[in-house]
């Protein structure tokens, strides 16, 4: 057994011990326990990870150009490497069910985001975002991903230049929320699913030298 | 006691089961007298805990609609999130009103243990500085207690809840009785050690109501880090599983839950309250319990809602209230300042499998201090809570395959926000909205509070000095905040029914009894006389503890 193994079955062994008599003691105090509609889903152990893996998925809020094109986008920001990307993570269906259920207000401004880069890149390249090459979608987010200053020339000239910063910050950031929560995000950062692991050490350093 | 637990009469009723209302509970039963305690939610099971629960397997990953349907309010707070939310209030159901331009944000829980399941944790005592503030700056009133007489009860508290922390020997924040500090952080050992070098100032690891070692049948933490969503090992303080467990084991203590308290009940023939009336939460019935004394610790707007809605004859504005200070002096600590960036020459590789702290640092009140000139521009002072570690780097630049490398190489990055003490104002009160009643159709609260000048010259120079210490420990990219955000954000209220000497001033005795009604006391926040800067649960079962003792002498004195 591996020592955080070890660790982890003492942890357990150790709170089934400590949880009997407080559990006996809070179910006689329980004159009332939960009803049902009172407890979350996660507190009575819903698990919604594979909710949306199904092969019959249709979208809920966005349409079908909105989606294949959030799909190519999560795919050029979070991109399969030598561990899977966005496209993978399935982010598009979680952003999907997210917006389905925010405020109109919200729903609009992520679709004015997605509707910027379809704007430019028809104003650019005289075609749909999902239509262009590779070659082009990386130039067109290129130009949008990094904040400018006036000094930066970028070969476009824009009234507003950091809009399309905005934009694509907005879409990046529902993109990076939705990769890094996901089970494939979780273990792209390294996780390896124990939720234990030991007391916390710290720094163990002489005084002044934090090499 | 076997018969039907509303035939009987108790000696001691407690209203409310969190921080304060489980010590009463456990101080009387203890002591033999017989208590009825009352908890407006239902009770909590540990089957409900979801602190391992990865966020994959939440619906909306914590972007629950239903949140934003049923808690507009309470989703203000970081720990009511789609794993527990249940837990909180329902704002469609327990509304309150606030005057136009003066939002106040109220965070509550109605289920066994209230707010303690989900309570930050940090333990700090208060001292002399606090308690005789005003004599010392010349605003308010002190204390009608001393640090030397609440001293033994912080004791007891410490010594029984399990508080980590180390001793440093600092004039505004007294040592305690601690069980063994968590470790810090290189970032946060070099900003100790530069902060102290360059202005004296003392950062400490935070003192916690978390356990470091096994303790009084308790397991030690096992840093998973959530502990607002439920602990297996029961390692941090909430008192279903700590102080109510010992009230309910003790033979001496009736546990009844969903009871909605809506009045204290006055005899007709003398001036004692006889019990209180509540509202079954689910069957909407009315009930009455009787008993030969009242302790409310509903938290402290809920406590003083109950005495306003118990208005009588004699009493026309509010029950104990001949004084007229009931509703005043709300108070709660001023947040919205500190600084953060990060530490470059520390390695910033983050490690998603080591284990989780769920306690940050502490740097305590350094102005207005007996060793400190007077500031110029406010009286009183603020503390930190921070912390400073390396993590996955979320905010990288660009995208593709360098974003997604970025993330990984991680950033070491460092924090302080402020907490600056409240001032006690008669102008912030509350008051029963005539127009308004919750779901059980019980009058409902207006709060009236904002913050002032000296909280926001608080706030602007916390937010100064925070980036002079981050910049004194090598950070980079400094970002500085001085806001003064919306009262209630510190979810540390306090006052509304204030202790003291005078009863023509002030609610409560020294021993936060009625000086109205000899057998009424409110023992949970309500009975702040200042609000220091420190997180006051602490210091709130310390007061409670001492008002119990000196509660169970009178009434064995049959004085009460």
């Amino acid at each position: 057994m591996k020592r955080r193994e070890m660790l982890r079955a003492s942890v357990l062994a150790g709170a089934a011990a400590a949880l009997r008599p407080a559990l006996a003691s809070a179910q006689s105090a329980a004159q009332s326990a939960a009803q049902p509609s009172e407890l979350t889903p996660a507190q009575s152990g819903v698990d919604a990870s594979k909710e949306f893996e199904g092969p019959g998925w249709k979208p809920l809020f966005l349409d079908e150009h909105q989606n294949e094109t959030l799909i190519i986008l999560s795919d050029l920001i979070i991109p399969a490497t030598d561990t899977p990307g966005a496209k993978e993570a399935l982010v598009n269906r979680y952003i999907d069910l997210v917006l389905a259920a925010e405020t109109r207000e919200t729903q609009q401004a992520f679709l004015n985001s997605l509707g910027y880069l379809d704007s430019e890149s028809i104003r650019r390249f005289k075609a749909a975002f999902l239509y262009l090459s590779r070659d082009d979608q990386d130039l067109l987010l290129h130009a949008l991903a990094y904040p400018r200053n006036a000094s930066n020339w970028t070969g476009e000239a824009d009234a507003n230049p950091d809009k399309g910063h905005a934009h694509f910050e907005a879409l990046k950031g529902r993109i990076m929320m939705a990769y890094y929560s996901s089970q494939i995000g979780e273990k792209e950062l390294g996780w390896d699913g124990a939720f234990a692991h030991g007391p916390y050490q710290g720094c163990e350093h002489p005084e002044g030298d934090h090499k | 006691m076997t018969q039907d637990p509303l035939l009987q009469t108790y000696d001691v009723i407690v209203v409310g089961s969190g921080a304060t209302g489980g010590w009463a509970a456990k101080q009387c039963a203890e002591a033999g007298l017989k208590v009825a305690l009352l908890e407006a939610g239902r009770a909590v099971s540990p089957k409900e805990f979801t602190e391992h629960m990865p966020a994959y397997k939440l619906k909306y990953r914590d972007h629950s609609p239903e949140i934003v349907r049923t808690r507009p309010v309470q989703k203000q707070c970081y720990a009511c999130m789609e794993y527990n939310y249940e837990w909180f209030v329902n704002d469609l159901e327990n509304p309150y009103s606030t005057p136009p331009g003066k939002p106040f944000t109220w965070q509550r829980l109605r289920i066994l243990g209230g707010r303690s399941l989900v309570w930050g944790r940090q333990s700090y005592r208060m001292s002399d500085n606090d308690f005789k503030a005003a004599s010392r700056d010349g605003y308010g009133d002190d204390w009608p207690i001393s640090y030397a007489e609440l001293s033994p009860y912080y004791d007891i508290v410490e010594k029984y809840v399990g508080i980590s922390g180390a001793a440093e020997r600092n004039e505004m924040l007294p040592d305690g009785q601690f069980l063994p500090p968590m470790k810090m952080s290189c970032g946060e050992i070099q900003l100790r050690e530069r902060v102290k070098a360059k202005f004296g100032h003392t950062v400490t690891i935070g003192r916690t109501a978390i356990l470091t070692q096994n303790h009084n049948g308790r397991l030690q933490c096992h840093y998973c880090g959530p502990c607002e969503r439920g602990c297996s090992t029961f390692s941090y303080f909430s008192s279903p599983f700590t102080t109510v467990k010992d009230a309910i084991a003790s033979g001496n203590c009736t546990l009844i839950t969903n009871a909605v308290v809506s009045h204290v009940d006055m005899s007709t023939e003398s001036n004692k309250a006889r019990g209180v009336t509540y509202v079954d939460r689910l069957t909407r019935q009315v009930k009455e319990v009787r008993g030969k004394s009242v302790i409310l610790c509903a938290q402290a707007l809920e406590s003083t809602r109950i005495l306003l809605n118990s208005s009588t004859r004699e009493y026309p504005n509010g029950l104990a209230n001949s004084s007229g200070a009931l509703g005043h002096y709300l108070m709660d600590h001023v947040v919205g300042a500190g600084a953060s960036g990060r530490l470059p020459n520390l390695n910033p590789l983050p490690n998603a499998n080591e284990p989780a702290r769920p306690n940050g640092i502490y740097i305590p009140r350094f102005r207005n201090t007996p060793s400190s000139k007077k500031h110029s521009q406010f009286i009183r002072g603020y503390g930190y809570q921070g912390g400073a570690e390396a993590g996955f780097n979320f905010n990288a630049e660009g995208y593709g395959t360098t974003l997604k490398r970025a993330v990984k190489e991680g950033e070491y990055s460092i924090s302080l926000g402020a907490f600056g003490e409240s001032l006690a104002r008669w102008d912030n009160y509350i008051e029963i909205d005539k127009d308004l009643k919750d779901a059980w159709g019980i009058p409902a609260l207006h709060i009236n509070m904002s913050h002032g000048d000296n909280e926001a010259a608080l706030m602007q120079d916390a937010g100064a000095s925070a980036a002079e210490m981050l910049e004194a420990a090598g950070a980079k990219d400094i970002h500085v905040q001085a806001n003064v955000e919306m009262p209630g954000m510190a979810i540390h209220e306090l006052g509304t029914a204030r202790m003291g000497n005078d009863p023509k001033k002030s609610v409560l005795n020294p021993f936060n009894q009625s000086h109205d009604v000899k057998n009424l006391f409110v023992m949970d926040g309500a009975s702040f006389v200042s609000s220091a800067c420190q997180n006051p649960t602490l210091s709130m079962m310390a007061i409670t503890v001492r008002a119990c003792d000196h509660m169970i002498e009178r009434f064995r004195k049959n004085e009460i």
